[in-house]
């Protein structure tokens, strides 16, 4: 181990990393097969159904393992490589959540589709949707972070709309829980055997690649000075990444944190030069998945009941992040778009915030009022029905706005705070905690009233925050830290719901549901602690307007101007995460808000601290408010959740403002 | 507007005189023991199916059903008439339509008690326990909730006509199935081509099944609402050479046809032809009303495959 640490540029690293990783992955491998091996060998020849299990299921099943392990490590690389972002990975550009929800929709209205093949839906959905990213990404000459906020934001629409149809759907599309959980069951090599080639091309390929990447990560402009076309070689290299990931997710389903994973260990163990980090990317996806399949197994007979393998990966992916976070190279970004769109810009006058705030005004009145009558007709609200209906409506109301302001304030100070377009107050994990409360809960008490639920989450929120920002004081609060921590706790958590799902325990639509972000459950009390805590949040944010607008010039600049950098990170991340908590105590984890509300501030021209987080703040009040109002009037009586409106709703609305410019 | 409404008060006044003229299954189930009942009839609002399809066989018609969308794709029977208002999805009961319907009586489960505090504001609740932690045998639990909902709704009398009826009935189950010498079962529904929900103890198809004399050869235990979701290949750990292997619709598109593909599916015992059969389903989380239907879907399988 010292060599290693000390001699990191050579390739000791990975290799011994990876033979580690494989040697424990056979060890498991021995202890499933040595009982049925010792089993076969007993019996006479002749017909054994045990044998066919080996043959056909068990063997099968760790090819599956090792051909998709690679792929993703393959592909994870390249994407990290291409992107320069350690947080993309195959799932970054909606390869998955497209397949995903091409899956649920052939499932739920053209089943005949599916004869003809689960896996060609699949492709043509998650080919649709890199190609959408593709096409906002080109408006912007491929930038690397143009195509990654194009990627999450495409993932979030399709992830929100699978969603919807699974809740409305909760008993038809049990399987879809399976799939998007990343079983790798198998009873023939058909999926093997019809991998490989693919796998095998598109790895070629990425080899192909190598030389020239290694250019790109020069530099753009070194890389164009040596004569690399640098857009196209990027387009290639994605779409190799991208038709690995999307073989992999409609072959066995969602596995993604092995494609986040692999590449990171690669690089951590010493790989540097591109072509090994894709090499011993692509080896060490092949051992970690066979590992984690293996343990997936070996619990699945101890416990007796079904595990899917992708959820099991994040299970224990996520802390492996954790630990390997402090050898993570960080350098400080600056907000690439600041200061392009000066020329439009907004002026935060007097009366551009009293319109904003009669707007607000009116969209709140009309949320009360206009609904729907018991048999589904449209309808202004009768006086006389408003002592019973009002009491339901007006907590709901209440509760979608104050949320979704206080998310958008949260994603403003994330963003600022550490230069990164995909922070938001999910990414921060606070959401996740929240989560966590509310699930250790519901295995004590079969089923926890609303008081219970509140209580809980603010437990698990607060948690997780202190668990972030003591973390990230041992590390002086690197903001990419902070972010990484925070997206290995959301993975884990949305593992512990794959994993309930797909076992069919009901508690997983408990849990869904509760994730989705519904103000299902606001009652009076809870509306307007939620509202007091909004304004009180609000206000602070706002004031602290002056390290806001230094912060993401740099450390240097900050310093330079006389700022505590400790203090001042630490006082935004918590104001950050009380106000995440606090949101999602009533609506659950919106994270689509608290990225939306200071992009579209942005957008709008609201570039200094102050108007950006008051705007934003006014936007994601008010887009929560029609999100809540749309999810409850629009399939009445059914019910869509108001996080996955905003979704639905806002993810569109913000491509239409990038494709625009 | 003003027609629709119109026409759903016609309908609803009209609905006894629907109900007992709605054409009758093999089952009788929704026959009400009497024609009239001298009681008055109650607006329920039931938010569960299987408190539902009971509240239909004691003769009474809920005002309003949750998920009625989905009715005709898990209950099936009995046939809902037409006026019942849909409270919306199981977990997001539209408390907007409960509030204006006003119901004299909401049934509720276990399976709904964060929401219990708010649904008594709302009107009397009545709250039957068949699918809890707790555990036991589904089926003893759903007689004793019929006959708790039956006392509630003043239909004592109709709903021990309703019990001695499905008592009858599975007896003349277990007398038919006892004649054929009726195979073991393996019970399931298929979520995708590589794996299935198999139904074990202590859930309501286990039950009917030691109910009416027929072995269940799936040994393992599942949750307490009587299920185990298992890969395709897990069903190699049926020993029994005898047992049959049935799966409810529905079925997915593609499931069938990527099976006949699969070396292992087609080496399974259990599998072969004439072992293998897909049957129409029946609500698997349900009370006596789609335990008779599980019953009677069963009983005519096996005698027609003996």
């Amino acid at each position: 181990m010292t060599a290693i640490a000390a001699a990191p540029g050579r390739l000791a690293g990975p290799p011994l990393v990876t033979i580690i990783i494989a040697l424990a992955a056979a060890a498991f491998a021995v202890l499933r097969l040595e009982p049925e091996l010792v089993a076969i060998s007993q019996q006479a020849p002749g017909y054994d159904i045990r044998q066919v299990v080996l043959l056909y299921s068990t063997l099968p099943r760790m090819a599956t393992a090792l051909l998709a392990g690679a792929a993703l490590g393959l592909s994870g690389s390249l994407f990290q490589q291409v992107l320069r972002n350690p947080l993309a990975s195959p799932t970054t550009l909606g390869v998955s959540a497209g397949a995903n929800l091409s899956l649920a929709l052939a499932t739920l209205y053209m089943p005949g589709l599916l004869g003809f093949g689960r896996d060609l839906v699949a492709l043509a959905g998650s080919a649709i949707a890199a190609g959408l990213v593709f096409l906002l990404g080109a408006r912007r000459g491929f930038s690397p972070f143009s195509l990654v906020l194009s990627g999450l934001i495409i993932s979030l629409w399709c992830g929100a709309l699978s969603a919807v149809l699974v809740m409305l759907n909760d008993r038809w599309l049990a399987s879809l829980f399976i799939w998007g959980a990343g079983s790798l069951s198998q009873q023939s090599w058909v999926i093997p055997l019809s991998l490989l080639p693919k796998v095998a091309m598109a790895g070629l390929l990425a080899w192909l690649i190598v030389r020239p990447l290694g250019l790109v990560e020069l530099g753009e402009a070194g890389a164009t000075a040596l004569g690399v076309d640098t857009a196209r070689l990027r387009l290639l290299a994605i779409i190799v990444a991208v038709a690995l990931a999307a073989f992999v997710t409609s072959a066995v389903g969602v596995i993604g944190f092995i494609g986040l994973v692999a590449p990171i260990i690669a690089r951590l163990s010493g790989a540097r030069r591109s072509g090994s980090v894709l090499l011993w990317s692509a080896l060490i996806g092949a051992a970690l998945l066979w590992l984690a399949d293996g343990v997936v197994q070996y619990l699945a007979g101890a416990f007796s009941d079904f595990l899917p393998t992708g959820a099991v990966t994040a299970v224990f992916g996520s802390p492996l992040l954790l630990l390997l976070l402090h050898r993570l190279k960080v350098r400080h970004r600056v907000l690439p778009e600041q200061g392009r769109i000066l020329s439009r810009r907004l002026q935060a006058s007097p009366g551009l915030t009293l319109a904003a705030i009669a707007g607000l005004a009116l969209l709140v009145a009309a949320a009360l009022l206009v609904g729907r009558a018991a048999d589904g007709d449209w309808a202004l609200l009768q006086p006389d029905l408003y002592i019973d209906i009002l009491p339901l409506r007006f907590p709901r109301v209440l509760g979608a706005l104050s949320a979704g302001a206080m998310l958008a304030i949260a994603g403003t100070i994330l963003q600022r705070l550490t230069g990164n377009e995909m922070a938001s107050p999910e990414v921060l994990g606070i959401g996740a905690g929240a989560t966590i409360g509310v699930t250790v809960t519901i295995f004590i008490v079969a089923s926890p009233g609303f008081g219970l639920q509140i209580t809980s989450a603010a437990a698990g929120a607060l948690a997780v925050l202190g668990l972030v920002v003591g973390f990230a004081l041992r590390g002086g609060l690197l903001p990419e830290r902070v972010l990484l921590a925070g997206i290995a706790l959301s993975a884990m958590v949305d593992a512990v719901v794959g994993v309930l799902s797909s076992t069919g325990d009901p508690r997983a639509m408990f849990l869904l549901r509760w994730m989705s972000g519904s103000t299902y459950g606001m009652e009076t009390s809870t509306a307007l602690a939620v509202v007091a805590a909004a304004i009180v949040l609000v206000t602070a944010a706002a004031s602290a307007h002056r390290w806001l607008d230094i912060l993401p010039l740099g450390p240097a600049p900050a310093a330079g101007l006389g700022l505590s950098l400790p203090r001042s990170r630490l006082f935004l991340f918590a104001l950050a995460g009380l106000a995440s908590a606090a949101a999602t105590l009533c609506v659950g984890p919106l994270s689509f808000i608290g990225l939306m509300g200071p992009h579209l501030a942005r957008e709008c021209g609201l570039l200094r601290a102050r108007p950006q987080i008051l705007g934003a703040a006014l936007l994601g009040g008010g887009l929560m408010v029609v999100a809540d109002w749309l999810g409850r009037t629009i399939i009445f009586p059914y019910q869509i959740p108001a996080g996955l409106v905003s979704a639905l709703v806002g993810a569109p609305f913000l491509m239409l403002l990038m494709r625009r410019k | 507007m003003s027609a629709k409404s119109e026409n759903m008060r016609v309908k609803g006044l009209s609905r006894r005189s629907l109900l007992s003229a709605a054409a009758l299954g093999p089952l009788g189930l929704a026959a009400p023991a009497r024609a009239a009942s001298p009681a008055p009839v109650p607006k329920v609002a039931s938010l569960d199916y299987g408190l539902a399809s009971t509240l239909m066989n004691l003769g009474i018609t809920p005002t309003a059903i949750v998920s009625l969308a989905d009715w005709d794709k898990w209950v099936i029977e009995p046939e809902i008439p037409a006026g019942v208002t849909d409270l919306g999805n199981g977990w997001e009961i539209n408390f907007e339509v409960l509030a204006m319907l006003k119901p004299d009586l909401i049934l509720t489960t276990p399976y709904l008690d964060a929401l219990k505090p708010r649904l008594e504001t709302m009107g009397k609740v009545l709250r039957l326990e068949i699918y809890d932690a707790s555990g036991g045998a589904v089926l003893s639990k759903a007689y004793a909730a019929t006959r708790e909902l039956a006392q509630a709704v003043d239909r004592v009398a109709e709903g021990d006509t309703f019990l001695a009826r499905a008592d009858v009935y599975f007896d003349d189950c277990r007398k038919r199935l006892a004649l054929i010498g009726a195979p073991p079962v393996v019970l399931m529904g298929f979520l995708d081509a590589r794996h299935a929900r198999v139904y074990a103890s202590p859930g309501l198809y286990d039950n009917v099944l030691s109910r009416i004399g027929v072995e269940n050869a799936w040994k393992g235990q599942g949750n307490y609402w009587g299920f185990e979701t298992i890969g395709i290949e897990d069903l190699a750990r049926v020993t029994n050479p005898r047992a049959r292997l049935i799966a409810f619709e529905p079925v997915p598109g593609d499931v069938l046809p990527k099976l006949a593909e699969s070396p292992l599916w087609k080496a399974l015992p259990i599998s072969q032809p004439g072992r293998f059969s897909v049957i129409p389903g029946a609500l698997m989380f349900g009370m006596v009303n789609d335990a008779m239907r599980f019953a009677h879907l069963l009983t005519e399988h096996l005698e027609n495959t003996a």
